[in-house]
């Protein structure tokens, strides 16, 4: 079994159709903890509650909506808002390749795989090769829950990396960050460079870890040794003995288990 | 230290600290625990198999720390499949299935004694293929306590035309599986049956059998344990080992020897060792092979 | 405009020191749903439920818990975390230098401004020695409370910070056990000049969210009252494996 879609659909460029699925590329390493009642160490589980009724609601019984004016509000079923932009919601549409070089980091946002469906196999493994070849990789937009994303797919270490970017009006002018004097003191830039020279080596990600995850882990060690874990208490589901039907059975079988002993 | 690379199935795989005594009061060491887990591989394979492993390591030997971990390890081998399953919080997690021997053996050179496993597997999270009884003793009371209210189970159950498999805990408790494989049957209905199972025996045999989960209750009574059918909660996979002094396994008995064993007053008997479980194993067979198959339907639901 | 100043600092190596302020580089607009009670269209609260309880806990009876075994937990107070928090620092301490374009875009997050602090001194040297030597600084900075991993560059006359994730938060691409496949000369052939007759320069001003305008009308459609007809979406059908090539040279002709 493999890693779960969080979409699956069509990439197509021009007349050719490959099916694939979405997964993610990156997973956030922070030490994950679960939040609990500090009362009685029971789990917490994220719900939504109705603040009027005091309860909470079932998942069926929740729709989204628009704030139109305070407390006003339009209601979006899923099928409306799928059918904004049908044809982006189930194809990655590449609309045209370009060079990866030309792309400023600063448009990226998140990077996802793309693994080919039954049947996508060869096209997949076609469009891997040719961009790898081209050096080249495809743009496109597509449509994932409530927004629609421009993405760059290319050709990793013979996969499909989709990166979806950020649009343009969303990066911010960087006019006013500028230095207001341009002049470059000489002799500064060259001693600059001569310290630069000394430190050039090739990137390893690897040499990098987050310090500070290993510190919790080293605190949650300790502790483990120190004290006895909480429990949490057995969750003791709503009271009554169990279907009638059920309940007389049980009796019934249990008399003759009595009997023939 | 000493390392080793062996491959299986075109899979390389390198074992690390072979030597490393993890029963060091048994001097069972990390060889044979692997050894041990190569040699029941065919039996406990089937039961394992796509489901979502929780591991329980013990790098340093079963008198140290041990680790417990849902999450795969980031590192694993790129051959080793994984899932990915969801949590209360909605957040996922990726884990891993150990489907074949290489996986079992990576699993071990992890020193993960212990295998445990959902009653579900990880493609239908919600799907428990059996319903179980975790048949826990309290302080005063031992397995033969265990075997009543496991025989009282069987017979139970056999009047609702449920056919029912006991394994030992491998600890001081008897785990019953009743199998069901069927694809309608959700966690809501297990714990639903086994709770008005686990309540008509203790009525009934309150001397025996408590409803409490705290210690207090139960003292020299047999908890049983219904809540074990969820699908959050893991069971000791049957052929595992256990993390105690010595090197016993959670192993598949037949009614028939809890019968003559009842009248016994001898705990130790039920308590199945490495050695034993291999050969016996290899004799009869798997005992627990009905519970992977086996299709029945909870009544009166 | 750029956003405001979030954290100050200073770059730093070898015996080079450049004091510099930090600025977001992007900014999200999204249109806010709220989730409703269907019936009578109460806006719903997000609340931690208490499993045992089934009742919503208050923040302050909320704890972090980490858990060790089935249901148990090591309580972690948060001044024990607090604990754990890097020493905070004013430097952006650059390790090493590696060239431009090496870090592959998985590795890149975020990217931040950096805008010259007290006096320029250094700043404008520093962006021309990136420049000329054609490299970025990989360096680590302790900002509200974590430490981050980022690489240091240029871009026109201003220095930049493009955070980077960790390497074990990368998922390799052997994990997806990718199957291969063998393709002829010619299907690669034709496949890398139709990709070739489709390239055009990177242009991201061309694109608009159009999906979020459209969805604005929607909006302001279902106001006024008026209906919305659904769509359906459709599902392109998979090209087979032995149309391949016939649909690539279809496609080229139809490019060229």
């Amino acid at each position: 079994m493999a890693e779960q879609a969080i979409w699956s659909g069509t990439i197509s460029f021009s007349l050719v159709a490959i099916p694939v699925r979405l997964v993610k590329a990156v997973e956030p390493g922070r030490v994950s903890f679960r939040m609990l009642h500090s009362k009685d160490y029971s789990p917490l589980q994220r719900r939504m509650f109705c603040p009027e009724e005091d309860k909470m609601v079932p998942p069926d019984e929740i729709i989204r909506g628009y704030e139109i004016a305070p407390e006003k509000y339009i209601l979006i079923t899923d099928e409306e808002l799928e059918s904004v932009s049908p044809e982006r919601s189930r194809t990655i549409e590449i609309v045209e390749f370009i060079d990866m070089k030309e792309v400023d980091s600063i448009y990226y946002d998140h990077p996802y795989y793309l693994v080919p469906l039954k049947g996508g196999e060869k096209a997949y493994r076609l469009l891997v090769e040719a961009m790898r070849r081209t050096n080249k990789a495809g743009l496109a937009k597509f449509v994932l829950g409530e927004r629609e994303y421009l993405v760059a797919v290319k050709s990793t270490e013979g996969a499909l990396a989709l990166i979806t970017l950020h649009y343009s009006e969303e990066i911010l002018p960087d006019k006013d960050i500028a230095p207001k004097e341009e002049k470059v003191e000489a002799e500064e830039k060259s001693r600059i460079k001569k310290s630069i020279k000394k430190m050039i080596t090739d990137f390893n990600p690897e040499k990098y870890a987050d310090g500070r995850r290993k510190k919790i882990m080293d605190l949650l060690k300790k502790k483990a040794k120190e004290k006895v874990p909480v429990e949490a208490p057995e969750v003791e589901e709503e009271e009554g003995e169990g279907p009638a039907d059920l309940i007389a059975a049980l009796q019934e079988s249990m008399r003759k288990v009595k009997k023939n002993r | 230290m000493s390392r080793k690379v062996v491959e299986i199935a075109g899979k390389r795989l390198s074992l690390s600290n072979l030597e490393k005594d993890l029963y060091p009061s048994y001097g069972f060491t990390k060889a044979h625990v692997l050894e041990y887990y190569r040699r029941i591989s065919k039996f406990i394979l089937p039961h394992l198999r796509d489901r979502a492993l929780t591991l329980k390591r013990y790098p340093e030997g079963v008198e140290k720390d041990f680790f417990f971990e849902k999450r795969c390890p980031r590192h694993h081998p790129s051959w080793v499949k994984t899932a990915e399953v969801g949590r209360d919080e909605g957040e996922q997690m990726t884990v891993c299935l150990v489907n074949d021997l290489e996986t079992l053996m990576w699993v071990e050179n992890l020193a993960s004694l212990e295998l445990h496993v959902p009653l579900a597997r990880a493609g239908s999270t919600e799907t428990p293929d059996s319903m179980v009884f975790d048949l826990d003793p309290g302080d005063q009371a031992n397995i033969l306590n265990c075997v009543r209210v496991a025989l009282i189970l069987r017979d139970l159950l056999s009047n609702l035309r449920l056919t029912s498999y006991v394994k030992t805990s491998g600890k001081k408790g008897l785990h019953v599986y009743v199998p069901l494989n069927r694809e309608k049957t959700t966690f809501e209905d297990t714990k639903k049956f086994s709770k008005a199972v686990a309540r008509t025996v203790q009525k009934n045999y309150p001397e025996l059998v408590t409803a409490k989960m705290s210690k207090e209750f139960r003292k020299a009574k047999v908890f049983i344990n219904w809540s074990q059918n969820d699908s959050s909660k893991t069971m000791i996979c049957v052929y595992s080992l256990r993390a105690r002094e010595k090197p016993v396994v959670s192993f598949p008995l037949e009614w028939k020897e809890l019968e003559n064993l009842a009248g016994q007053d001898d705990p130790e008997k039920l308590q199945v060792m490495h050695s034993e479980a291999v050969s016996r194993a290899g004799k009869q067979g798997d005992l627990f092979r009905e519970v992977l198959v086996k299709k029945q339907k909870l009544p009166h639901l | 405009m750029a956003g405001g100043t979030i954290w100050r600092g200073y770059i730093h190596f070898g015996d080079t020191n450049v004091p510099v302020k930090l600025h977001t580089a992007i900014k999200e607009e999204r249109i806010q749903f709220h989730l409703l009670h269907r019936r009578d269209h109460v806006k719903l609260r997000q609340q931690m439920i208490c499993a045992y309880e089934k009742q919503p806990v208050p923040m302050e009876e909320q704890t972090k818990g980490f858990e060790v075994e089935d249901g148990k937990y090591i309580i972690v107070d948060p001044e024990e975390l607090e604990q754990t928090a890097p020493e905070s620092s004013r430097l952006i301490e650059v390790h090493e230098f590696v060239k431009t374009g090496q870090i592959d875009p998985i590795f890149l997050e975020r990217v931040y401004y950096l805008e010259p602090d007290i006096h320029l001194k250094g700043y404008n040297a520093l962006v021309e020695a990136l420049k000329e030597m054609d490299v970025e600084g990989i360096c680590t900075w302790i900002m509200r409370k974590r430490s981050y991993l980022g690489a240091l560059q240029t871009s026109g006359k201003i220095l930049r910070l493009n955070t980077l994730r960790y390497a074990d938060e990368v998922i390799s691409v052997k994990s997806l056990e990718l199957q291969k496949f063998s393709l002829s000369e010619k299907e690669l052939k034709i496949g890398s000049e139709l990709i070739n007759q489709l390239t055009a320069p990177f242009q991201p001003q061309k694109f608009e969210n159009e999906h979020e305008k459209k969805l604005r009308n929607l909006i302001e459609k279902k106001a006024r009252g008026e209906k919305i007809a659904v769509l359906r979406p459709r599902r392109l059908k998979p090209t087979a494996p032995d149309k391949l090539l016939q649909a690539l040279e279809a496609s080229l002709k139809k490019v060229a």
